[in-house]
């Protein structure tokens, strides 16, 4: 099996844990992944994720579980009927956090705590710890943007490069 | 001036003239040379395999039993008096007070000629202009170019995809259409695909119902953070396989489908079906509806839609007369609609073909009426179509019928490089991609 399915393993089981005990923090669930599991840099990744990895992983990492079936059928229906492909993984992902359903922190959560926000976005995401200049990046961006949202950083974090990568 | 100097230079500021582009009054650049004849082409696959016997031969019943009624079933497209008695369907009032056959020209007699006459096959050799010996259903694209990727590529200058839309009733072979496997040509001249009865329906209202239209702003937000992050990342993923359209038509499109999935949600879309009825729905209606909201809203030069529920023929007779007059309904609606829109109308032909027609010969199944059913096998009667271009008065000649039962007037693969002509791109492409001819006699 390789590392990006143990890896989500071992997430979902820490996502189980962690949700039945602490609903007031619910997004700080990451870290109960073991950090010996956490990327070290991203020049790891080398592979591409397929479409279907990709939409799969996406929706284990914002709902904190596997897609079920009919949603995973309805999911690839959605994909063959519309030609561009780049628009309907938007469309799907733009869905997906604007659901009500994901495991998103309040715009209030992140501000209040910015550091903590970034790097349980970068782990939940990248599967690594951001680097000093990475927080800093981000942060300026937050702390600059009062209608910067959560779920506009989380949808840049899974359209990104990196995230296609494993 | 010497005569010869004169005459030399007004011949080069002549020719100056011709090769400058120029631009029409509707803010279109044109080239001179490959003038068009219209702005706007609609295709319609009046698929699923349809007799002539049944469409254009107006035969109803007759075929069944000798002692049942003939008669005209596609009152909006054809001229013809309605069956004098009906047990099969009931009938609709035709949306348009003359008939479109009499607002342009109809090919009755058109051959399919080579081929197996299956319906991936049939679309395939519809949209490329080509005869294909591919009798499976597969799921890939097609060898030779399809008339959207002529189009974007031939056109001067190249038309982005928003220009192009290829939307399809069914799922199975047809995704694969709006681009084919060729070198020259292939994905980056493809068309916009769509599949309406998913995206409107319970899939896409159960998996997109919930993504919101973001705001220029916010889509710039978001693209801000994405470019900070893959500053950050040595790599950049492979592009999706298939057409991309440029972020701007990317946003565009989504936030229009967002809309109209909500539209949809709420019983507010814009139907075919008389009085607005979403309850009388088919599949082919809800098809030819959504193709009706994207050429509103984007107004694109080349559309391609089919309809497929008549293949209910298999083992359903009343059901394929039921569902050739509602196809005949949505197609009549469409062209109505076009005639009431601002940039569209007097600026759009259409172009209607069955893919292939059916057998001359019953199958062993009988419907609930008693009814034989018929396949299509690559007899000659499945070989035999229509075509109908209907159009403006100043570029489409009206009320003309061509062609005989005997007689075929034209070939499937001659649809193709009519389009070429009317969209003014047919003489930059290559002459052995188009074996067919421009069905001149349809255009003044």
């Amino acid at each position: 099996m390789n590392r990006i399915f143990q890896l989500s393993i071992i997430f979902l089981f820490s996502m189980s844990i962690l949700f039945g005990c602490k609903q007031e923090k619910e997004y700080q669930y990451v870290f109960e992944v073991n950090e010996e599991n956490l990327y070290l840099s991203n020049v790891e990744k080398t592979k591409q994720k397929t479409p279907e990895q990709y939409i799969s992983i996406l929706y284990s990492n914002l709902f904190s579980t596997t897609v079920p079936q009919q949603d995973l059928s309805q999911l690839a229906e959605v994909r063959v009927s519309i030609g561009d492909k780049q628009m309907a993984d938007e469309m799907i992902l733009n869905d997906f956090v604007n659901s009500g359903n994901a495991s998103t922190p309040t715009n209030q959560e992140m501000r209040a705590s910015i550091d903590q926000f970034i790097e349980d976005t970068y782990i939940r995401f990248f599967l690594r710890k951001p680097s000093p200049y990475e927080v800093l990046e981000l942060k300026q961006e937050i702390e600059g943007d009062a209608e910067l949202t959560p779920e506009m950083i989380y949808q840049a974090f899974a359209l990104s490069n990196e995230y296609k990568f494993y | 001036m010497k005569r010869r100097n004169f005459i030399k230079k007004a011949g080069l500021a002549a020719a100056g003239t011709i090769g400058v582009p120029y631009i029409l009054p509707t803010g279109r650049l044109f080239a001179a040379t490959g003038s068009r004849v219209v702005n706007h082409v609609v295709y319609v696959l009046f698929a699923g395999g349809i007799r002539n016997q049944e469409s254009v031969g107006q035969q109803f019943l007759m075929n069944q039993n000798a002692s049942l009624p003939e008669g005209n079933v596609m009152n909006n497209m054809l001229t013809g008096a309605a069956p004098s008695s009906n047990a099969i369907h009931d009938p609709w009032a035709p949306v348009l007070n003359t008939p479109m056959m009499e607002q342009g020209t109809l090919f009755k007699e058109v051959l399919y000629k080579n081929g197996p006459t299956g319906h991936y096959n049939g679309h395939t050799v519809a949209m490329t202009g080509n005869y294909t010996e591919t009798g499976l259903n597969l799921n890939i694209n097609p060898d030779f170019p399809t008339i959207f990727e002529y189009y974007r590529k031939h056109s001067d200058p190249n038309e982005s995809a928003m220009n192009a839309w290829w939307i399809s009733e069914g799922l199975g072979p047809y995704p694969s259409l709006n681009y084919s496997q060729s070198n020259s040509y292939g994905a980056q001249y493809g068309a916009n695909y769509l599949r309406p009865q998913s995206i409107l329906g319970n899939a896409g209202q159960s998996q997109l119902g919930n993504a919101v239209s973001y705001q220029p702003d916010d889509v710039n937000r978001i693209n801000r953070i994405k470019n900070i992050l893959d500053n950050n990342f040595a790599q950049a993923g492979e592009q999706l396989p298939g057409i991309q359209n440029t972020p701007e038509n990317r946003e565009q499109i989504k936030n229009f489908l967002l809309q109209k999935i909500e539209d949809a949600a709420n019983g507010n879309l814009e139907v075919a079906t008389p009085g607005n009825n979403q309850n009388l729905l088919t599949g082919d209606l809800i098809n030819i509806s959504a193709a009706w909201q994207v050429m509103d809203e984007f107004t694109p030069e080349l559309t391609v839609i089919n309809t497929t529920n008549l293949d209910v023929c298999h083992d359903n007779f009343s059901a394929y007369l039921y569902y050739l007059h509602r196809a005949d309904y949505g197609i009549g609606w469409l062209w109505n609609k076009i005639q009431s829109h601002p940039v569209l109308a007097n600026d759009t032909i259409m172009v209607c073909m069955p893919e292939h027609g059916r057998n001359l010969d019953r199958n062993n199944i009988v419907d609930a009426n008693g009814l034989g059913a018929y396949d299509h096998t690559g007899d000659d009667n499945s070989r035999r179509v229509f075509t109908m271009i209907v159009g403006p008065d100043d570029k489409v000649v009206q009320g003309q019928a061509l062609g005989s039962p005997n007689n075929p007037v034209a070939e499937s693969i001659d649809v193709v490089p009519t389009i070429a002509h009317i969209l003014g791109f047919k003489d930059s492409v290559p002459s052995n991609l188009m074996p067919g001819r421009v069905l001149e006699e349809a255009l003044i």
